[in-house]
């Protein structure tokens, strides 16, 4: 393969490969703004000598492939840093939700334990006054209220946040439909060794989202990647995905089930497993302590009031309906027991003007009747919990942020494109075509002169 | 190594940042509060429940206070008024005791005296806003009937209860002391003491010994007006420490939740420089590249 024609196909085998890696440049300049575009690099090697007796002739060059740089352990971290901030966003967000109810708005829960024990101190300083009997009715009224309104709150946010659960399970099943989509496509094209980076890119970016939502893991098989839940659910396998159904339990709310099986508390990262924590959790939790606080207000208070006379010297009834002994919802079904003003039992020795009861009844106020607490600092307690969620996930949240900030600036030291070196390559890729146009005019010269010889 | 092509991610967070530390200076200097929200201090915003309680408790204690004061003067003036009937009493049975005097005389003198038992008695039936001030708790029930039944000729109906109102915390302050202990005591009844001088002046026999008796229901009336007067100076104290309680509170609420102006103002004059600072540095960011200089 010597001579002039073999010079001839050498020269064309450059202008080919050239025009191939500056198709690789244009298509890197295309996609600089992409999204998750990894850059492609053309992999130029020399084509295979010829070897004519002692001699080894150069066969050009021949483009090999494109290769797609990325670096798939740092994909990986990603996504993990990605199922961490979905999770802590899903909590913090939920969170200042509740926070509301724990500012200090004059109408809150701390302020209406606090108004209700004043007018009953207020009372005391002339029980016998019916406006100021009917001023402790209606505090109580208000702080029974807060506390309907509270647990009524509480549970407007759960359903909320319910719905979400059922709407994340369907995101979760449209990406996994589509990146088990793409596991075909990449397959596919694999098989004839053709470049399925586009797809990979794709796919790299399907699986980042799917990340903010649920906890995934990412394996690398045969046919192509296998996505599991931490928790070892499948999500897809090669072409196939498995679909996440959001099912209502016994407890009133969507439980989250992979064929069959309940997966709602194998969850632990991803915005659905936020979700979860707050409604399965963080609600619940405080759902309990206010039917807790509840409970020891209207029980302690009614023990005192059962001890005190009330206007006509009868001894005094339920102040609040008593809640049921299990103590749930009581929160939500708290209420005064009584209407009429001249019932309340301010008296302790039965004649109308003592005011022994009323004080008995406010010193409930100082009382250690919630685990050990009095109303206020239990109230303050929750208030410390809420927040110290709150401001908790937040400073995590930043955390993460400048961790998934770092990673991105690491990827795109790999795989972002750059418009300098994308130029530089350019001016490279063209200045080895013109050469090797260069060398096919010469030849063309050289034939030329071949053709005249016999002139 | 290579190094990030694109840099406006990493300036667009940091403008965020710096965007976010700016509202939350111009939200504190705009509020004048550090603490909004729970989570903006999660252990000053519990310390903030317990203070806000405290001080709207020490305002209804001062409020309370403001209450009682009118009924404690108003127990205190009567039992006054009625130390100065018992002195005019003293008066006439010393006059009546002198001897020169005529049984007509004598008679217009214990006129006099059961005039001043009447006062006596309607003074120990005053009633404040509705409510008998001497009858115990009783106080819808008139605490002294005249009654010839009684050795005294009055009755007492009303009870010996005494109430306490809370006026600070744990400090329960008796608001009252009950007729039958003030008037009726045994030994120093004042309508007893007033009712037998009455009659030694009709009778003209023993006048001394019931002038005496009267004295000393005197003393212990005056006695027992010291508890009205102890009781007014306790509120007043009690009020002094409440009014410097709720000033502590609100201070220890300002230390708490209160923006610190100097350094609110510094931190959003640094996020303003900042903000400027990124602003110019995308503005200068990722201008040029080598295509421009490809001819």
């Amino acid at each position: 393969m010597s001579g002039l024609y073999g010079s001839l196909t050498v020269a064309l085998s450059a202008l080919r490969v050239e025009q191939g890696a500056m198709e690789a440049a244009a298509n890197n300049v295309a996609n600089v703004n992409t999204h998750g575009f990894s850059r492609l690099r053309p992999v130029i090697v020399p084509g295979e000598p010829v070897v004519v007796g002692s001699l080894s002739f150069g066969t050009g060059v021949v483009l090999e492939r494109m290769q797609s740089l990325r670096d798939p352990i740092l994909e990986l971290r990603l996504h993990e840093e990605t199922q961490q901030q979905g999770y802590t966003n899903a909590i913090v967000d939920g969170m200042r939700q509740v926070e509301v109810m724990f500012s200090s708005t004059g109408s809150d829960l701390g302020s209406s334990i606090t108004k209700f024990f004043n007018s009953l101190n207020q009372l005391s300083t002339d029980p016998g006054s019916t406006p100021l009997r009917q001023s402790v009715l209606t505090a109580a009224g208000n702080l029974t209220d807060a506390f309907r309104n509270g647990s009524k709150n509480l549970d407007t946010l759960k359903s909320n946040l319910d719905l979400d659960v059922q709407q994340t399970v369907d995101q979760v099943n449209v990406l996994t439909a589509q990146i088990a989509k793409l596991n075909a496509q990449i397959a596919d094209l694999e098989n004839v060794h053709e470049d399925a980076s586009a797809f990979i890119d794709q796919q790299t970016q399907l699986i980042r989202n799917l990340s903010g939502l649920i906890d995934v893991s990412v394996v690398q098989t045969e046919q192509g990647l296998s996505l599991t839940t931490s928790g070892g659910t499948a999500l897809v396998t090669s072409n196939r995905n498995f679909v996440l159904d959001s099912q209502l339990g016994v407890d009133g709310v969507h439980h989250v089930v992979a064929s069959g099986a309940d997966i709602t508390t194998e969850l632990s990262a991803g915005k659905l497993a936020g979700l979860i924590a707050v409604r399965d959790q963080k609600i619940p939790g405080l759902d309990a302590d206010l039917d807790q606080l509840a409970v020891g207000l209207s029980t302690s208070l009614n023990a005192a009031h059962h001890a005190g006379f009330d206007v006509n010297g009868t001894p005094g009834g339920d102040f609040f309906v008593p809640p049921a002994s299990s103590g749930a919802g009581a929160a939500s079904t708290m209420a005064v027991a009584i209407t009429d003003p001249d019932l309340l039992a301010a008296s302790s020795d039965g004649s109308s003007g003592s005011n022994g009861n009323v004080i008995k009844l406010a010193a409930v106020h100082d009382q250690a009747i919630v685990s050990g607490q009095t109303p206020i600092d239990f109230f303050s307690h929750m208030t410390f919990q809420v927040g110290s969620d709150i401001a908790n996930g937040q400073s995590e949240l930043e955390a993460s942020g400048i961790v998934l900030r770092q990673l991105e600036d690491q990827r795109a030291s790999i795989s972002g494109v750059s418009l300098d070196e994308e130029a530089a390559n350019l001016v490279l890729y063209q200045r080895a075509y013109q050469a090797a146009a260069r060398v096919i005019t010469t030849v063309n010269e050289m034939l030329d002169t071949v053709m005249n010889l016999g002139r | 190594m290579r190094i990030n092509p694109n840099p406006t991610p990493d300036l667009l967070a940091a403008l965020a940042r710096v965007q976010q530390d700016e509202q939350s200076a111009m939200l504190e200097l705009t509020t004048g509060r550090r603490v909004n929200k729970p989570s903006d201090d999660p252990t000053a915003s519990a310390v903030l429940v317990q203070n806000q309680d405290q001080s709207e408790q020490t305002a209804q204690y001062l409020k309370s206070l403001t209450n009682l004061r009118g009924q404690l003067q108003t127990a205190d003036a009567t039992l006054n008024s009625m130390v100065v009937a018992l002195q005019r009493a003293i008066t006439l049975g010393v006059e009546g005791a002198t001897g020169t005097l005529s049984n007509a005389n004598r008679a217009s003198l214990a006129d006099e005296l059961s005039g001043i038992q009447d006062q006596l008695l309607s003074l120990a039936n005053l009633s404040f806003q509705g409510q008998f001030l001497f009858a115990g708790t009783a106080t819808r029930t008139r605490p002294f009937i005249a009654d010839d039944a009684s050795p005294s000729g009055v009755r007492y109906d009303g009870n010996s209860g005494v109430n306490a109102v809370e006026v600070g915390d744990g400090f329960l302050l008796p608001i009252n002391k009950p007729g039958s202990q003030l008037f009726a005591a045994a030994g120093k009844n004042v309508f007893q003491a007033t009712h037998d001088l009455i009659q030694a002046m009709q009778t003209g026999a023993g006048i001394d010994a019931a002038a005496a008796q009267v004295r000393q229901t005197l003393d212990y009336l005056s006695g027992q007006r010291v508890f009205f007067g102890n009781t007014v100076n306790q509120m007043d104290a009690q009020q002094t420490f409440l009014n410097s309680q709720k000033l502590e509170l609100s201070q220890q609420e300002t230390s708490l939740a209160g923006s610190d102006m100097a350094s609110a103002v510094s931190r959003m004059v640094n996020a303003q420089n900042a903000r400027d600072a990124s602003l110019a540095a995308m503005g200068r960011a990722t201008q040029t590249t080598l295509f421009d200089y490809l001819k």
